[in-house]
């Protein structure tokens, strides 16, 4: 089976980006290929040009952040220092990133008896030891509450604007997103579907028309453009992007064609990362390379 | 070497290591108490102040060897038990140098427990057995014998840690190990066919790192404790090859 086919895309520093897709899409299988966990059959992923399995002391480049693992036996600050040894950092870097993810009072307690939103805390944290320049985060708002969402989402700006950092997070949820992420990727079925900023894809919601004719056919044929897409969403009713309300009446009326209905659509970011991911043909990107 | 350390940590902050310590050492103490209890030709034991008692008592530390077994095969195997591989995995790409990490770790560990079983079994004999009429002479083959005991159980570390890398599902590398070596091993030496093949068998190899007097059918003293190391680095490299660098999920 496969789950990523040809995806290719490029994260840069200083912004927070938004890996996108439905569930089963690929996105994790993506970032374990990046983290090398997982041997992709072609192709390549490099961490500022360099593959992560060969990078000198790869923690202090990459942290991620993949699931929760611990030993349920372990104390949250051991874990830490389990690592602090492996990457040879010194072990005053686990209570450092403990505070940094408000898990200082929980450090001696015991990762098995930790609540979902404390072991995503954890997680971080592990991510952060070796102060990385480079920060991966699978999912990282599942199991927290309002709260702890908020938290990361300042938590992670902070760290890609105030900090330059490179923020990559994936989600199945563009609204968990839509108020951390600079750019965001999306994909679909392992493929890449789109590639932009938050606002380019809000232009794009922008341009919907939608027009009620008794004459559709006619109405398509006057309509048709370079840049216009025509779609029938119902007999007799047309969504048309590409054309303001202005141009689409004028056409009608250049055309002689009745209309019973002229409306804007401003559909929200939620419909077009919907319409993006259940696999609209017009929008399926072909797996290009962006760099 | 942080990867041996951090090895260390990760078995010094669970608990797992503590009671295999603990019941390793019971299980030498009870058997050593057992053995000088029962010593007299009534029961079928050399007699306490014969040299054969002495070799016997050495031989109790290699009769625990299970407890290093396990403890090899869980530091191994609780990495994809609990799904820690991935973040072990995210600090050494290189997977087979926390391999390595492992066997050395887990060599000194089975030292540690090695010198406290021998001392529990020394101890224990040295008590009792004076009670009884005299403690184990040390001074002959049996402090050889009981040496060897002794690294037969840092030896068995390495063979857990082999296993683990081959098997990586924790229970089913505790139970086939076990099953190996109480059903397996002892149904191939019994039969005459294939009890030849014994002696290169780890069990064969034990006994003839241990025995006091071999028969002509083991192997020397030396050899079967390479062996045995044998054993477990080839299981350490086919688990590398085999089962550690596959993809984790």
């Amino acid at each position: 089976m496969t789950a990523v086919d040809s995806l290719s895309f490029s994260v840069e520093p200083g912004q927070v980006t938004g890996f996108l897709g439905p569930n089963g899409a690929g996105k994790t299988t993506t970032l374990r290929m990046a983290l090398g966990l997982i041997t992709p059959d072609r192709g390549t992923t490099t961490i500022g040009g360099t593959p992560y399995a060969a990078l000198t002391d790869p923690t202090r480049h990459v942290g991620a952040v993949l699931e929760t693992a611990f030993h349920p036996g372990r104390t949250g600050r051991d874990h830490l220092r389990v690592y602090c040894r492996a990457a040879g950092l010194p072990g005053a870097r686990a209570d450092e990133v403990l505070a940094q993810v408000g898990l200082t009072p929980a450090g001696k307690r015991k990762a098995g008896n930790y609540s979902l939103g404390m072991r995503q805390r954890l997680g971080l944290a592990t991510a952060l030891l070796g102060d990385p320049q480079v920060l991966v985060l699978d999912e990282p708002a599942n199991g927290l509450d309002p709260e702890g969402i908020q938290w990361l989402r300042g938590f992670l700006r902070h760290l890609a604007h105030d900090q330059g950092r490179t923020v990559l997070i994936s989600s199945h949820l563009l609204a968990e997103v839509e108020q951390t992420a600079d750019r965001v990727v999306i994909v679909g079925a392992g493929k890449l579907v789109r590639e932009g900023t938050l606002d380019e894809l809000r232009d794009e919601s922008a341009g919907t028309v939608l027009v009620r004719t008794p004459a559709a056919d006619q109405l398509a044929a006057a309509l048709a453009g370079p840049d216009v897409v025509v779609e029938t969403t119902a007999p007799g009713a047309l969504t048309i992007t590409g054309l303001t309300t202005d141009e689409v009446g004028h056409r009608a009326f250049t055309a002689g064609v009745e209309l019973h209905e002229l409306r804007a659509r401003t559909s929200g970011l939620e419909e077009v990362y919907f319409r993006l991911t259940s696999g609209a043909e017009q929008y399926a990107a072909a797996p290009g390379s962006a760099s | 070497m942080n990867l041996v350390r951090s090895e260390w940590t990760k078995l010094l902050t669970t608990k797992v290591g503590f009671w295999l310590l603990l019941v390793g050492c019971l299980m030498a103490g009870g058997f050593t108490a057992l053995f000088t209890a029962l010593a007299g030709a009534q029961n079928g034991l050399p007699p306490v102040g014969s040299a054969a008692f002495s070799q016997t008592i050495a031989g109790v530390p290699a009769q625990v060897t299970v407890i290093t077994l396990v403890l090899g095969v869980i530091g191994m195997t609780q990495e994809y038990r609990h799904r820690t591989a991935t973040p072990t995995f995210l600090a050494s790409p290189h997977r087979g140098r926390v391999v390595v990490a492992k066997l050395l770790a887990y060599a000194v560990a089975g030292l540690v427990v090695a010198v406290a079983v021998v001392a529990v079994t020394a101890a224990v004999a040295g008590v009792y057995g004076g009670a009884r009429g005299a403690a184990p002479d040390w001074s002959g083959d049996a402090l050889g014998v009981l040496a060897r005991s002794g690294l037969a159980l840092v030896v068995y570390a390495v063979i857990g840690v082999g296993i683990g890398a081959l098997v990586r599902n924790q229970v089913g590398a505790v139970v086939g190990a076990l099953v190996y070596l109480f059903v397996v091993e002892p149904i191939i030496g019994s039969i005459p066919a294939t009890s030849s093949a014994y002696e290169y068998l780890p069990g064969g190899a034990l006994a003839a790192m241990t025995a006091a007097d071999r028969g002509t059918e083991l192997l020397g003293a030396w050899q079967g404790g390479l062996l045995l190391l044998g054993y477990g680095l080839v299981a350490a490299v086919l688990g590398t090859v085999l089962a550690v660098r596959r993809d984790v999920v």
